[in-house]
């Protein structure tokens, strides 16, 4: 009967469909599988590209991240990220350090570690490194944390010395976190002014527990794990950053399955979005940022003179009151950030709730404005004195929804007490050409930190920063005596007394006010076990990170 | 035609350095600074002085410019101030992708515009034609982005049909044979160049459509019927040769439209083409590449509207072009 069937002819419609149809299941054939306790791809949505892997020339947090995969440091911050003295660090390459006198400290390198090219890690790359670091050539925007040392040398080949200028409470801190050791015989014949594009900064050699797989431009970066890293195996296999334009497009990749972890949400709206995800898990952990309402106290282009409204003392303290901080910070990130009693983020150990701020008191704002001259005398709504309005613009980058939000928020609650605040959004790259050159009169500023206040402070907020981040142009001497008080104190309990003396003193010359410290919120496939996360480098410790063999998804047992 | 083509080249030619040297002035003359954080992180101003005066910017306009129009002349385009990587380098492969993307999304463009806007003439003022008509007015009136995110948040996130953004699968697709590979890429592919492919088969179908009903009541097409041809060979032989030339007019405007189209459909996707590139450069003031994208752009959109007016001299035996 079959057979007595006349056989159409295939038609180009139906050649087409059935080799399509094959194509694709040819195209789910996959070659091999893996199996066990090592298996597991890891795959981060990151928003941007790294600007290179080359440890010393790094700008970029999503190369930092990667770069820190591949290259040790000597030793690291633990998760207390307690940055005074030795004792919270973990050992890396060095397996342990001594003090030889108060200005030299002795690390003695991990005998087992190894180059993935197979050569040892010596005390001449450590030399190698610091020199590297320091050298005007590569022109490493780390150098700055270097200052105090004034001699990197080696004992032999795994001891390695470091000399300081003077004795501080951070010197351990200075000579470990800023540098990642590089391979001196690898990179030692690349012209160092040229670095930043030799071929050796996008397909690297390092020491770490991922090697480099590779980098393709614009869509991915993959590492794999070191079978043989002298510390430990990792667990995970692979390690894929997908790059994405922006966070929306990243928490989108997260919510469809097609990345596995993001280090911050940033917005309640994400947040929410990943909690309703079945497959992804939020970690909350400490943010390294902190934002303000910041004054320019010089007059825009004309450093010389002070600013016609900030340069009041009076005028910012009573703008300062007529801000309900804790009611912004709710509005905007929800529970996720809080109000900082100072210029601080959460990372920091300085966080004192008990420091002194001006209060939000917006009878007493208006009274003191009045009391400097400032009323409505033409029923307009909007202050003024000797027919100047009390009226200024404030400059937030487009870029920024949180702060462009913030901007909003706060030109209704200073309306309510005659405050004319004019928004203007501008690019993130012309708003940092005009705060640096001072062509502003009030902006919103946010500043990621180290782990440590000391530099951040200084750079900042004291007149040594002024010409650096000291944008303000902020200048109080007590202020800068006492921020040199703190850090060069031994005594934590101490130092931290006299950094909360410290905030107090610019709290109440409010040359600006703080609104927001965020606490950070990543998120994470739900098989992924044993997620530590910390707080200064979110993926420090991917390699303690595990996938359970049950939990395992396709992606997981892939082969390269 | 020769010195008629002579004379069209050296004009594209003049075309491309008016848009190198605008784009290189407004480019230096625009606020912003190229040497910056890229986040929120203090940077020693000494280290920004030092990039700037290894990549020039230290010095003069005109300088730079005169030195930027040799080193072009030469071939170079130079280094990428936030890649560290040679321009060319990076435009080589971002190139491809978007020549990829906006190539499906034309051949769809114009496959799908000819289609709907034949069917539309073939049935005029039926409810097939009016449906479509409205339908075509709808997705031409909608942003390109906008729809991209429509696709994406339903055949993406919610369906999971197809991935929500790159090239390929970048777990599964070295380990994949050759066919696997190409199906990764083609899955890829589908929801931008349909976003794209979209937005301008609409606006083709419309153009399609009056075309030929301009065409079908032309005598000839009369003559056709009342010879006694199938409906289907008037229309497809007969009145549709006739109709193409205003779609042939359409690919050389089409290729710009896409081409900016795609700079949004790039972002959407996460589709790492031209547009990317060039957006990501501009918000950082990375120069070099910003002048090389935009060199390539409008070598491209030349070159499509000169193979677009070749075309049309070829499609139209009654046009002759100047010269000849």
């Amino acid at each position: 009967m079959l057979g007595a069937m006349p056989i159409a002819p295939f038609s180009p419609r139906t050649t087409a469909l059935t080799s399509l149809l094959c194509l694709a299941l040819l195209g789910c054939e996959r070659r091999g599988g893996c199996t066990g306790e090592y298996c597991g791809t890891l795959v981060f949505a990151s928003v941007g590209e790294p600007d290179g892997l080359l440890p010393p020339v790094l700008q970029s947090t999503v190369g930092r991240d990667v770069s820190d995969q591949i290259f040790l440091k000597l030793a690291d911050i633990g998760l207390s990220t307690n940055t005074m003295g030795d004792e919270d660090f973990t050992p890396l390459l060095a397996e342990r350090w001594e003090w030889d006198g108060p200005l030299t400290l002795v690390f003695h390198l991990d005998p087992r570690a190894r180059w993935q090219d197979g050569r040892r890690v010596t005390a001449a790359d450590v030399v190698f490194t610091y020199d590297a670091y320091n050298d005007e050539r590569v022109n490493s925007p780390y150098r700055t944390g270097l200052h105090w040392i004034s001699a990197v040398t080696s004992r032999d080949s795994l001891t390695a010395v470091v000399r300081f200028r003077r004795r501080y409470p951070e010197m351990f801190y200075d000579a470990v976190f800023h540098m990642r050791i590089l391979p001196g015989h690898l990179l030692r014949n690349i012209p160092r002014d040229q670095w930043r594009s030799t071929a050796f900064a996008r397909a690297p050699v390092g020491d770490g527990p991922y090697r480099f797989v590779a980098w393709k431009a614009g869509e991915n970066l993959e590492l794999a794990a070191d079978s043989t890293f002298f510390l430990g195996r990792p667990h995970i296999r692979r390690l894929i950053w997908r790059f994405t334009p922006d966070l929306q497009v990243a928490v989108t990749q997260l919510v469809a399955g097609e990345a596995d972890a993001l280090e911050v949400l940033l917005s309640p709206d994400n947040i929410e979005r990943v909690q309703a995800t079945p497959h992804l898990a939020t970690y909350p952990y400490r943010g390294n940022a902190y934002g303000y309402l910041g004054f320019n106290l010089v007059a825009p282009g004309d450093s010389t003179h002070p600013h016609p409204l900030f340069g009041d003392r009076e005028l910012r303290r009573a703008l300062a009151m007529a801000i309900d901080r804790e009611r912004l910070a709710k509005s905007v990130f929800g529970g996720h950030a809080k109000v900082p009693p100072g210029p601080m983020s959460q990372l920091w150990w300085i966080w004192d709730p008990e420091t002194r701020e001006l209060p939000y008191d917006t009878t007493h704002a208006a009274r003191l404005l009045t009391q400097r001259g400032w009323i409505d005398s033409d029923g307009d709504g909007v202050r003024d004195r000797n027919g100047v309005k009390l009226s200024f613009r404030l400059v937030v980058p487009t870029t920024s929804a949180v702060r462009r939000q913030y901007a909003r928020l706060l030109q209704e609650q200073l309306r309510r007490v005659g405050v004319e605040v004019l928004i203007d959004e501008v690019d993130f790259s012309v708003l940092l050409q005009r705060v640096q050159t001072g062509q502003f009169d009030a902006m919103i500023q946010t500043w990621n930190t180290d782990p440590t206040p000391s530099s951040g402070i200084g750079q900042t907020w004291t007149q040594g920063g002024v010409g650096r981040s000291n944008y303000l142009r902020y200048i109080n001497p007590a202020f800068d005596q006492l921020v040199e008080q703190a850090t060069a104190s031994f005594d934590r309990a101490q130092a931290r007394r006299t950094w909360r003396r410290a905030m107090e003193l610019l709290n109440q010359d409010a040359p600006a006010v703080f609104l927001f410290a965020p606490e950070n919120v990543a998120a994470i496939h739900r098989r992924i076990a044993d997620v530590a996360i910390r707080p200064d480098s979110w993926w420090a410790l991917v390699r303690t990170w595990r996938i359970p063999p049950d939990r395992m998804i396709d992606r997981d047992r892939v082969e390269r | 035609m020769a010195t008629w083509l002579v004379r069209r080249v050296a004009a594209s030619l003049a075309i491309v350095f008016a848009v190198v040297t605008f784009t290189f002035l407004l480019l230096h003359l625009a606020p912003g600074e190229p040497f910056l954080p890229s986040g929120d992180t203090p940077i020693d101003p000494a280290v920004v002085a030092r990039l700037r005066h290894q990549f020039g910017l230290d010095q003069s306009l005109p300088l730079q410019y005169a030195k930027y129009l040799g080193a072009l002349a030469h071939g170079q385009l130079g280094e990428s101030f936030a890649l560290h990587r040679p321009v060319a380098d990076a435009l080589g492969d971002a190139i491809p992708n978007t020549l990829v993307l906006v190539g499906t999304a034309l051949v769809l463009e114009l496959l799908l515009g000819l289609a709907f806007g034949v069917y539309q003439a073939a049935r005029a003022r039926r409810l097939p034609d009016v449906a479509l008509g409205y339908a075509t007015l709808f997705l031409n009136s909608v942003p390109t982005f906008w729809l991209g995110l429509l696709l994406l948040l339903v055949f993406g996130e919610a369906l999971r049909w197809f991935p929500v953004g790159g090239v390929v699968d970048p777990v599964v697709h070295a380990s994949l044979p050759w066919a696997g590979r190409t199906a990764d890429r083609l899955w890829h592919l589908a929801l931008p160049a349909l976003t794209l492919g979209c937005v301008g088969a609409a606006g083709t179908a419309r153009y399609e459509r009056a075309a030929m009903l301009e065409v079908i009541n032309q005598d000839y097409v009369r003559t056709a019927r009342a010879k006694g041809l199938p409906e289907r060979r008037v229309v497809l032989v007969h009145a549709l040769r006739n109709a193409l030339l205003p779609l042939v007019t359409l690919f050389g405007l089409s290729f710009p439209f896409l081409l900016t189209g795609a700079v949004l459909v790039e972002w959407v996707f996460a589709w790492p083409g031209m547009g990317k590139l060039t957006a990501e450069a501009i918000f950082r003031r990375d120069y070099p590449v910003v002048l090389a994208a935009a060199t390539s752009a409008s070598t491209m959109v030349v070159l499509g509207s000169l193979l677009a007016d070749v075309l049309y001299a070829i499609a139209d035996p009654r046009i002759r072009v100047h010269g000849e």
